[in-house]
C-alpha cells in the first residue's frame, strides 16, 4: 500500500477533483467578471488575510468530526474571542507595548495559545472522562467562554495597543504573503502531516471509524479525545490571535456566524459529520472557494444573501457529486446499494 | 458528463452575475454604503436613501450593501474587499467601531474616502455624521411633553441603559431643559434603567405609576421604554391623562399611538441619513469639505454643526429628527 504519489492516487479522490474544478471555475470566472481585478495583487492579499481565522475554525471542527462518536467543537468562536480578550486585558499590566515590543507581542501570542489549550482541555476532560455527548459539552462550553468574556469586558470592545510586530500578525506581510495566511498554512501541514503520517492520526481515523474495534486495539480512547479537543482549542485559539491583532480590538461577539461556516467548510470538504474520514487539503479547498466566492460577491456588488444561497447550492452540488455514500454518511440513508464501507461500521454498532 | 452540467450551471449562474457587474461598471466614481446587517427595515429604508441619492447623481455608482447576519466580523470582511476593489469612497455604519479602525486606516491610506454614521467615538474616519446633537434632541423631546403636561405636574425619566452614552444624553437633555424652563414641572424619578428591555420598560413604568399615582408624564429614551411605558398606561387605563414620549420606531410604538398611550415619539429617519452620508462622501471626493452651519439640501441638515472628532476627522451633525405622532406616523414604514 505504500506506493508513492502516482496521477491515479492523486486524483482518485472525487471530493478533491470537485473542490479542485470548483476553485479553478470561480477564479477563472472571477477573473473574467472583475477584467482581471480579482487577480490583482491586493484582492489576493485581502482574501489571503481573510482566510485564516474561518480557515482555522473549521480545521478545529474537522479534527472534532473525525474523533467520531458525534464528535464536533462549538465552543471554537466562543474560545477564539475569550483567549484574546484575556490577553488583551492581562498583557499591558505587565509589559510595556512601546518599550519592549518583542516582549509584549511573545507574551501575548504565548497567553492567547495558553488559553486556547486550557479550553480544549476542558472540553477535552468532560468528553473523555464524564462522557458527555461533544455536542452538549461543547455547546456549555462555548456559553461559558462567550459568559466569561462578556464579564470580562462589560459587552464592550477591549482595545488592543498598536504594537507593531503584534499588529502583523493580523495585518502584515512576509514577501507579499499575508503573515496570518502563513500561519494558516503552517497548520494545515502540521495537521496534515500528523493525520496522514503519525500514529496520533491512524488511530484518530481507526476510533472514528469504529470505536469498539480501536477500544479492542487498544487505542486509549480518553487520551485521544483530549487531545484531540485540546488541539482545537489551540487552532481556535490561533483564530483568536489573528482575528484580534487584525482588527486592534477584542469582542466577545466578534465572528458570532462563524461557527456554521466554519461547520459547512468541514463538511463540504468531506469531512464525515459520523466520524472517520476528512482530508485536511480538501478543507482548506473548501475554505478557499467560500472565500473566493465571497469576495467576488463583494467585488461585484451583489447581496450577501446570494452569496448565502450560492454556498448553500455548492453544498448540495458537492453532496450529489460525492455520491450516496456521503448522502448517507451524513443523513443516515439514501444513496445506492454499491455505496460501502466509510460511515456504516459506526452507524450499523449494535447499541448494547 | 457531471462535469460538463456542473460547468453549464456555474457558467450560467456567473453570466447573470455578469450583467449586473457590466452595468454596474459603467461609471468610474464608485461610492459604497455599508451597514450593519442588510434586511431590516431600518436599513432598508436607507437604502431607499442610497438609490435616491445614485438616482439624482447618475455619474456616480452608489450602492449599499452589508452583512447578511449581524456580526463585526463579517462587516470587517466587506470593508476589506471594498478596500480591494480601490472603490472611491466608502460610506460606513460601523456595527462595532473599534473593530474597524484598521481596516478604515488602512482604507484612508490608500486614499478611499471614509465616511462613518453612528460612530463619534471612531478615529479613523474623515468625516462621521450624527443626524443631531443627542442634548438638542433630548430637550426637543422633552419641549414636546411640557406642552402635553401643561409645564406642571410629577414626570419621569426612563433610559434603557446608563451605560450607553446617547441615551443618557438625551435623559439628561431632557432634564436639563425642564429643570432651566419649567420649575413647576416636577421630577420625581431621573433616569430609572430598563435594560433595553421592553418587558422591564413595562415593569417599571408600573412601579413608578404604583408610586405616583398622580404623575403626569414619562420621557423614554430606547426604543423600547416607550413600548413598555404604553402598555403600562394602557392597562392602567390613564390613556390621555398621562403623556408619554420618546424614542420610539413607527411600526413598534403605532399600535400604543393609536390608542393613546403613546402620545408621540421620535427617531431620525435612516433614508435620510443615507443620502447625506453619500453626499458628504461626494464632496469629499471632489475635495470639499464640511463647513459649520453649511446647508447639504437634506431635510434636517439643513444648517450642520462641525465639531472636532477623537481622530483627525470631523464630527458633523444636523438637526435631522423627526416627531412623530397619530396623525403621520403611517408616513415612516420602519
Amino acid at each position: 500500500m505504500k506506493s508513492a504519489f502516482t496521477a491515479g492516487k492523486l486524483f482518485g479522490d472525487r471530493q478533491l477533483n470537485f473542490l479542485l474544478i470548483v476553485n479553478v471555475l470561480v477564479v477563472l470566472v472571477a477573473t473574467w467578471l472583475s477584467r482581471g481585478q480579482f487577480v490583482d495583487i491586493d484582492n489576493l492579499q485581502s482574501m489571503g488575510g481573510q482566510l485564516p481565522e474561518l480557515g482555522l475554525l473549521a480545521l478545529g471542527i474537522m479534527l472534532s468530526m473525525v474523533s467520531g462518536n458525534g464528535g464536533i467543537d462549538l465552543s471554537g468562536v466562543g474560545l477564539a474571542n475569550l483567549s484574546g480578550m484575556v490577553a488583551a486585558l492581562v498583557v499591558p499590566r505587565f509589559v510595556n507595548g512601546d518599550d519592549s515590543p518583542a516582549l509584549y507581542t511573545s507574551l501575548f501570542c504565548v497567553i492567547v495559545v495558553t488559553m486556547g489549550l486550557l479550553g480544549g482541555l476542558l472540553n477535552g476532560v468532560v468528553i473523555a472522562r464524564l462522557r458527555l455527548t461533544p455536542i452538549l459539552c461543547t455547546l456549555g462550553t462555548q456559553l461559558l467562554f462567550t459568559g466569561f468574556a462578556v464579564v470580562l469586558s462589560n459587552g464592550a470592545s477591549v482595545h488592543v495597543d498598536y504594537v507593531d510586530p503584534l499588529s502583523n500578525i493580523g495585518n502584515g506581510t512576509v514577501f507579499q504573503v499575508p503573515i496570518a495566511f502563513c500561519i494558516f498554512i503552517a497548520a494545515v501541514i502540521v495537521l496534515g502531516w500528523l493525520l496522514k503520517r503519525s500514529p496520533f492520526g491512524l488511530r484518530l481515523y481507526l476510533m472514528g471509524t469504529n470505536p469498539k474495534a480501536a477500544f479492542y486495539a487498544g487505542i486509549p480512547r480518553a487520551r485521544m479525545l483530549i487531545t484531540t479537543y485540546a488541539m482545537c482549542g489551540v487552532l481556535a485559539s490561533l483564530a483568536g490571535l489573528i482575528s484580534v491583532t487584525h482588527t486592534s480590538s477584542a469582542k466577545w461577539d466578534y465572528g458570532n456566524s462563524y461557527l456554521l461556516i466554519a461547520i459547512l467548510i468541514a463538511v463540504m470538504g468531506g469531512v464525515n459529520p459520523a466520524g472517520g474520514h476528512g482530508r485536511i487539503i480538501c478543507v482548506f479547498f473548501a475554505a478557499t472557494v467560500l472565500q473566493f466566492l465571497s469576495s467576488l460577491f463583494n467585488l461585484m456588488g451583489v447581496s450577501q444573501f446570494f452569496g448565502d444561497c450560492a454556498w448553500g447550492f455548492l453544498l448540495l452540488l458537492s453532496l450529489a457529486f460525492a455520491g450516496g455514500e456521503r448522502v448517507r454518511a451524513i443523513f443516515g440513508f439514501g444513496g445506492g446499494a454499491g455505496a460501502s464501507n466509510a460511515a456504516s461500521p459506526a452507524s450499523s454498532t449494535p447499541k448494547s | 458528463m457531471k462535469l460538463t452540467r456542473l460547468g453549464a450551471a456555474l457558467a450560467a449562474g456567473a453570466l447573470t452575475v455578469g450583467v449586473i457587474a457590466a452595468a454596474q461598471a459603467a461609471t468610474n466614481e464608485t461610492i459604497v454604503t455599508v451597514v450593519k446587517v442588510t434586511g431590516i427595515n431600518w436599513f432598508n429604508r436607507m437604502d431607499d436613501g442610497v438609490k435616491q441619492f445614485a438616482k439624482d447623481n447618475p455619474n456616480i455608482n452608489a450602492y449599499q450593501t452589508g452583512p447578511g447576519r449581524a456580526d463585526a466580523a463579517q462587516q470587517l470582511k466587506i470593508i476589506e474587499d471594498l478596500i480591494a476593489k480601490k472603490v472611491t469612497a466608502i460610506a460606513v455604519v460601523p456595527y462595532d467601531p473599534p473593530t474597524l479602525e484598521p481596516a478604515l486606516k488602512k482604507a484612508m491610506d490608500r486614499g478611499i474616502k471614509v465616511v462613518t454614521h453612528e460612530a463619534d467615538n471612531a478615529k479613523n474616519t474623515m468625516v462621521d455624521i450624527e443626524a443631531f446633537d443627542n442634548t438638542a434632541y433630548g430637550a426637543g423631546l422633552n419641549e414636546r411633553l411640557a406642552s402635553c403636561m401643561h409645564d406642571d405636574g410629577k414626570w419621569a425619566v426612563l433610559v434603557g441603559s446608563l451605560g450607553s452614552r446617547s441615551q443618557v444624553q438625551w435623559a439628561d437633555g431632557g432634564i436639563g431643559n425642564a429643570k432651566a424652563k419649567y420649575p413647576k414641572m416636577n421630577l420625581v424619578e431621573p433616569k430609572l434603567e430598563t435594560n433595553n428591555d421592553g418587558e422591564r420598560a413595562y415593569e417599571v413604568a408600573k412601579e413608578v405609576l404604583r408610586k405616583h399615582p398622580d404623575l403626569k408624564g414619562f420621557q423614554g429614551s430606547s426604543s423600547l421604554d416607550v413600548i413598555g411605558i404604553g402598555r403600562a398606561v394602557e392597562e392602567a387605563g390613564m390613556q390621555g391623562k398621562i403623556c408619554v414620549y420618546g424614542t420610539g420606531l413607527p411600526t413598534e410604538a403605532g399600535k400604543f399611538l393609536e390608542s393613546g398611550a403613546i402620545n408621540g415619539i421620535a427617531f431620525w429617519d435612516p433614508k435620510l441619513a443615507g443620502i447625506a452620508m453619500n453626499k458628504v462622501a461626494q464632496m469629499l471626493v471632489d475635495g470639499k469639505t464640511v463647513e459649520n452651519g453649511a446647508d447639504l439640501g437634506i431635510p434636517g441638515y439643513t444648517k450642520v454643526t462641525v465639531a472636532k472628532g477623537p481622530g483627525k476627522g470631523i464630527i458633523v451633525r444636523g438637526q435631522g429628527w423627526v416627531n412623530v405622532d397619530k396623525s403621520n406616523y403611517k408616513q415612516y414604514p420602519f
